[in-house]
This record gives structure tokens, C-alpha cells and sequence, in this order.
């Protein structure tokens, strides 16, 4: 209890929670959704493109990929912290924003297993993937809405605002 | 204006918004699945386009934007629970003003796309550079895509203060 009244007070998740300006909160919470965008619309994708046309992809355009989408798992890290420092009595006495965690790391694993049965051995011969990448293909898609869903229920299933509020 | 918002507000439709808990967080979560399935399966096509992304078909590309569409009905069914269930927190609210204005454009842009980038999608193989129509609409549909994120996520910072 003592970490989290610490946490809540620390500069950024004062500034974050206080500010009365746009480029606060509602930014920061704005670039925790671009980062979804990013990382999830990504991956998403490039789970449609495995599930729909069967098809692998070269090396290069698979690590292009894997850029893009660790660029949003960065702006969603940095801008996740930031927002956990806001409120983190909040998120850290709730089960769901653990349940969250894992479900991230776990679609993160999934992605990961799926890039070796995706890659094209040949540059250029459009080869087909197997069962096995389909179905992480699909498991990819249902462990990143679970994910969303976890997060959406942060909102509402909190028991805790403030540390400082909950044992004054 | 208020009339229109006093009749949404006495529908069933928001009534039953307003009286069972799930359906706000729920359709929330699947305006966000919807949310990543637009801004993915739009947006790498985009991507693609504009070049940040080579080695994908671009017509295969646009084979899966109809998973866009799809994530646009379920975006659209879901907003109109929102607007039901609140209709004063959009209809006075700047933030949702930008979000409608910038999805007509984004409308509009899809007929430029239809109209001067889809035939020419088939000519172009996964390395092929896209011509700078595509590129000018791609970057367009992009851009539009974050003032269309931006604008959703502000639209809690921007509620009426009589409310």
C-alpha cells in the first residue's frame, strides 16, 4: 500500500492525473488507442491475410511488419506506464488489469510462433502455410479481443480509485 | 436540435441502454475490436501504398479491407447504442462534430479510392511502387483514420457542462 500511495505521487502520474489540459490525459489516453491501432490492426491482418489466402510472406516484409507493430507496443508501454502512475491504486488492486497483462503477453507468444510458419523460404514462390499457422492465425485474433475486452473493463470494474482516498 | 435529442432519449432502444449495465462495456469492446479491425485492414493497405510496407499484393491487400467493412458495421451498430443511450453528450459535444465531419471525408475518399486507385490495383505486383493518385489517397485515408481515433477518444473530455 505504501508503493502505490509512492506511485501516486510521483511527478508524471500527478501531472497526468491533474492537468487540466487536452495534451494530458485525454492525449495520452488518445496515443494508448493509436497504439492499439498499431499493433492490433497489424497483427490482425496479418492474421486475415494467413487465415483467408493461406499464404506465406518474405522475411523482409515479416519484419517490417514485426516493426510496426513493436512500435505500437512501445507508444502503448510508455503511454500504459503513464496512465497506470495516473491511477495505480486503480489498476493494481484490480484482477483484470493482471488478466490483461497476460492475455497481451500471450498474443505476443502467439505472434511469435506463428512468424516461422508464415515466412516464405523462397523470396518470390507464394507457398502455402499449414494447419498450424491457421490456427494460431485464429488464436491471435481471439487473444487480442480478449485483450480489448480486459482493458474496456478496467473502466468498470475497479473497487479502488486513489490509495490516498482509500486509507485516509 | 433538442427535440431530436429528447425523442432519441424517450426510444426503448435507450432505455434499454440505460437499464442494463452490460451493454455499454460491451459494445464498447466490440467498437474497439472494431476499431483495430478498420485501422488494420484499411491502414496496411494504406501503408502498402504509400510504401512504408513492400512485398504484399496490394489487390490481395484490398481483398481483406472487406474485414474493414465489417469492423465499420460493427462501429456504426455499436455508435448508435452510444448516441441512443446519451444523445446530449454528442449532440452538444465538438470532439463528436470532428469525428462526423471527418468520417463523411473519409466517405468521400473511399469513392476517390474507388474511383481512381481500386483499377489499378491489379497491375501492381507485392513490390511494384503505387502511383502517386494512390499514395495521395492513401495518405488521405490515414490521416483521416487518427483525426477519426483522436476525435472518438476526446469525445469524454469534450461532454456538455450542463449535463
Amino acid at each position: 500500500m505504501e508503493l502505490l500511495l509512492w506511485l501516486e505521487r510521483t511527478a508524471p502520474g500527478v501531472w497526468l492525473r491533474e492537468s487540466p489540459s487536452i495534451f494530458a490525459f485525454p492525449t495520452v489516453l488518445f496515443l494508448h488507442t493509436l497504439g492499439l491501432a498499431l499493433l492490433v490492426g497489424v497483427n490482425a491482418t496479418l492474421d486475415l491475410w494467413v487465415l483467408k489466402y493461406r499464404l506465406r510472406v518474405a522475411p523482409a516484409t515479416l519484419t517490417r511488419l514485426a516493426q510496426l507493430m513493436w512500435l505500437g507496443f512501445g507508444v502503448n508501454a510508455v503511454s500504459g506506464v503513464w496512465l497506470l502512475l495516473a491511477y495505480p491504486a486503480k489498476a493494481l488492486t484490480n484482477p483484470v488489469f493482471y488478466g490483461k497483462l497476460v492475455l497481451i503477453a500471450l498474443a505476443i507468444v502467439a505472434f511469435d510462433r506463428l512468424r516461422p510458419h508464415v515466412v516464405a523460404a523462397t523470396p518470390g514462390a507464394a507457398a502455402a502455410v499449414g494447419p498450424r499457422a491457421r490456427t494460431l492465425a485464429a488464436l491471435s485474433l481471439g487473444l487480442w479481443a480478449v485483450a480489448i475486452l480486459a482493458g474496456r473493463l478496467l473502466a468498470y470494474t475497479h473497487t479502488m480509485l486513489m490509495a490516498e482516498e482509500a486509507f485516509r | 436540435m433538442s427535440e431530436l435529442v429528447e425523442w432519441i432519449a424517450s426510444t426503448r432502444l435507450s432505455w434499454a441502454v440505460n437499464n442494463y449495465g452490460w451493454i455499454w462495456p460491451t459494445a464498447e469492446t466490440l467498437h474497439f475490436c472494431a476499431l483495430a479491425l478498420i485501422a488494420g485492414a484499411v491502414g496496411m493497405l494504406d501503408l502498402r501504398l504509400l510504401g512504408a510496407v513492400k512485398g504484399l499484393s496490394p489487390a490481395r491487400l484490398n481483398g481483406l479491407v472487406g474485414f474493414g467493412y465489417l469492423g465499420l458495421a460493427v462501429s456504426a451498430a455499436t455508435g448508435v447504442l452510444f448516441i441512443a443511450g446519451a444523445p446530449d453528450q454528442y449532440f452538444f459535444n465538438a470532439a463528436f462534430r470532428v469525428k462526423v465531419a471527418a468520417l463523411a471525408l473519409a466517405g468521400v475518399n473511399v469513392l476517390a479510392f474507388h474511383a481512381l486507385v481500386a483499377p489499378k490495383l491489379a497491375a501492381l505486383g507485392p513490390d511494384d511502387d503505387a502511383p502517386r493518385a494512390a499514395k495521395v489517397v492513401a495518405a488521405l485515408s490515414l490521416a483521416l483514420l487518427i483525426v477519426i481515433m483522436c476525435a472518438g477518444r476526446m469525445l469524454t473530455f469534450f461532454r456538455p457542462l450542463f449535463i
